[in-house]
């Protein structure tokens, strides 16, 4: 699967290579959570086909991480520190939690359904209407014309 | 294929631009006069199966497709809106039902106060009609759309609720908690969310997502509400049009109007009444781009006024996060409000006040882009504890600021940004007065104690909502002094007798609610102010 996406993205391979260290960096493996890192297969490749949507700017990203160091054999703790939070990075920061948060295994970590909303929906207490007894012992707090 | 030969050119009794709140709610109101109703809207049905909450990437979608942001989205209805010169950006939705299809529902009135701003307060202007003239019409909108809510709130005049109220969840109840803990109003948010079954539409089922579209049809667009009575009652709504002008005769009256169809084919339909309903924006675009001899600076412009005293509402978010798990993204946005400081307040250093409307949780990935950017989450290692520490934990408010209409901010024609039909763009020029800016402290301040007292732990804050340009008003404002406004106190122009604006560009004051249910009781007032003087209407 990875392969035929890798075949059709956009992305040159030293690209991809280079991505593919940047979002791991980002969100890395957890053995204690039980989750992959966002440089897993299946996530790097709903990336690679949720980047097409806005290319110029990912691979403006992928060249900023380069430029920064990034595949030069320098420690990731190194790199880390130049791109975390600059402005140039904010795409592929969002393209990487949009990808991540919806994995049935991340989500499942998180004790939440991996489905879509609709139609299911969702259960929510109605609370405790008793609490407006407070504010209703106040009255009125219109102002009169 | 073109569609022109199947459309009737011949004259509309009655030509309304733009199927939105206002739009739906006019069409529907004049439908009984057996007039030949057509409605003019440049995008077009949406289908609520593609609505994001179908899908796993209904977050992603919420950022592209189903954007707020018009300049984001990009969709066939869009149109360009410059407003790199205000901190607040645009935010709207081109098609039938309009800026309902992603609004959150939230429906307050206005209050009797919101009329009187200058008799009470000594600034900016009365209303030429108060609540007193609108409450009828309150009540018939509210029938038709669906209210959910509970009777009863001392922050307003006696009004009945339809249906009962939506559930405040684990995080309205934490909120309520906080507001009790300081002795402060809060109450259940009115809300055009049906919690039982209404005219066809099915309850709530709490998909969370309520301003990307509500798939399950529980949230009372006008798509599904106005608009299949309107059109069963014979209204003829005409999509993927948009207009690029009104024209006018000889007699200074309005002819018709300019129009571009589906194919992109130029049109002119001819009507004898037209009825702008294309919002605080949309509709200042209109008239400063019908352009003629006796109108050379734009239509029903005698006073200068289209376009300017534009009004957003200052927003400011302020997010509580706590140590306990609460709804997450379950539930629709609409939960309970506090209108403590709605009113002037002598004690304070600004006047005229706001309503805070509190909010449940996040979605997965507006958790991680919240906590990402505002550094609570890092990259790397810490993620996925930093992570945790925020899920299902994040609940708050927005503090929504009554915004006083100031000349300077306003609504141009941008001198280079056309649409996708080369009609000039419109350019929004917006500061945050001093006194909305004092406002915003303040909502931020007492927002952040309430918090702190229902058990927040860390508090987010983002003042003023740089998204939230949702509430466009006051650029073609009412009055009955044609120097000072555009249109009379029954929503015809001044200049023109036969024109006629019904959305939120006729407020005089902004009020410090969402504006959406005014916008359709206004909309309903002044078509029946149309039906009562249809014998002498050019009067």
């Amino acid at each position: 699967m990875s392969n035929t996406i890798a075949t059709d993205s956009l992305f040159s391979a030293d690209e991809r290579d280079a991505l593919k260290i940047l979002v791991g960096m980002i969100i890395p493996a957890s053995a204690v959570h039980n989750v992959p890192g966002a440089d897993d297969e299946l996530i790097f490749a709903d990336i690679l086909d949720s980047a097409k949507a806005n290319e110029a700017q990912i691979r403006k990203c992928v060249e900023h991480a380069v430029s920064s160091g990034l595949g030069d054999g320098l420690p990731l703790e190194q790199v880390l520190p130049e791109l975390e939070g600059h402005p140039v990075m904010a795409p592929l920061v969002s393209l990487v939690m949009q990808c991540y948060y919806r994995d049935d295994r991340v989500m499942v970590s998180l004790e939440v359904e991996p489905r879509a909303p609709f139609p299911k929906g969702f259960e929510v207490p109605q609370g405790d209407w008793s609490m407006l007894d407070a504010v209703q012992k106040r009255g009125k707090i219109w102002r009169d014309v | 294929m073109s569609v022109s030969s199947d459309i009737d050119f011949s004259p509309a009794d009655v030509l309304i631009i733009g199927a939105g709140a206002s739009g739906a709610t006019a069409a529907w109101n004049l439908a009984e006069t057996k007039m030949r109703i057509v409605c003019l809207e440049q995008g077009g049905w949406t289908n609520p199966s593609n609505y994001p909450t179908t899908g796993r990437d209904w977050e992603s979608r919420a950022q592209s497709d189903f954007s707020i942001n018009p300049n984001r989205r990009q969709q066939p209805g869009d149109y360009p809106v410059n407003d790199d010169d205000s901190p607040i950006k645009i935010a709207n939705f081109n098609g039938v039902g309009g800026g309902t299809v992603l609004y959150a529902g939230h429906y307050p009135r206005f209050h009797p106060s919101d009329f009187k701003v200058k008799s009470l307060d000594g600034v900016a202007d009365d209303w030429p009609i108060d609540y007193g003239d609108l409450e009828p019409f309150y009540a018939e909108n509210d029938r038709i759309t669906g209210v959910s809510g509970l009777a009863g709130d001392p922050a307003y005049p006696a009004k009945q609720s339809l249906m009962p109220p939506l559930p405040m969840g684990k995080s309205g109840q934490k909120l309520a908690e906080g507001f009790n803990q300081l002795g402060w109003h809060w109450w259940p948010s009115d809300s055009a969310i049906a919690t039982q079954p209404y005219n066809g539409r099915d309850q709530c089922i709490n998909l969370g997502a309520c301003i990307y579209g509500c798939a399950q049809g529980a949230k009372a667009s006008t798509d599904i509400t106005y608009w299949p009575e309107a059109v069963r009652a014979g209204v003829e709504l005409r999509t993927w049009c948009r207009v690029k002008e009104i024209n006018v005769g000889d007699d200074g009256l309005a002819s018709g109007v300019t129009y571009f169809d589906e194919d992109g084919v130029e049109q002119f339909q001819p009507a004898h009444v037209v009825i702008m309903a294309c919002n605080g924006v949309g509709t200042p675009r209109i008239l400063l781009n019908s352009v003629s001899e006796q109108f050379p600076d734009g239509l029903a412009n005698s006073s200068g006024l289209v376009g300017k005293n534009l009004m957003l509402h200052p927003y400011a978010s302020i997010q509580g996060v706590f140590e306990e798990p609460l709804d997450g993204y379950r539930g629709p946005h609409d939960s309970i409000w506090s209108q403590e400081f709605y009113e002037t307040g002598e004690e304070r250093d600004f006047i005229r006040g706001f309503t805070y409307e509190t909010t449940r949780g996040r979605g997965l990935v507006a958790t991680a882009l919240t906590g990402v950017h505002s550094g609570r989450i890092p990259w790397g290692a810490g993620h996925h504890d930093a992570y945790r520490k925020l899920h299902n934990r994040i609940a708050g408010m927005v503090a929504i600021c009554e915004d006083l209409p100031e000349e300077h901010n306003s609504v141009t024609l941008d001198p280079s940004i056309k649409d996708a039909h080369g009609i000039p763009a419109p350019k929004m020029t917006y500061s945050i007065s001093d006194n909305s800016q004092k406002m915003l402290d303040f909502a931020v301040a007492r927002a952040t104690e309430t918090l702190r007292a229902a058990g927040a732990t860390d508090v987010i804050i983002e003042s003023p909502l740089a998204s939230g340009g949702w509430h466009l008003m006051g650029t073609a404002r009412m009055g009955k002094d044609p120097q000072k406004s555009v249109v009379n106190e029954w929503g015809r122009s001044h200049d023109v007798k036969n024109l006629f604006i019904v959305d939120g560009s006729i407020f005089v004051t902004s009020a410090g609610v969402n504006p959406t249910r005014t916008i359709q009781t206004l909309a309903l007032y002044i078509t029946d102010q149309i039906k009562k003087r249809l014998t002498h209407l050019f009067d």
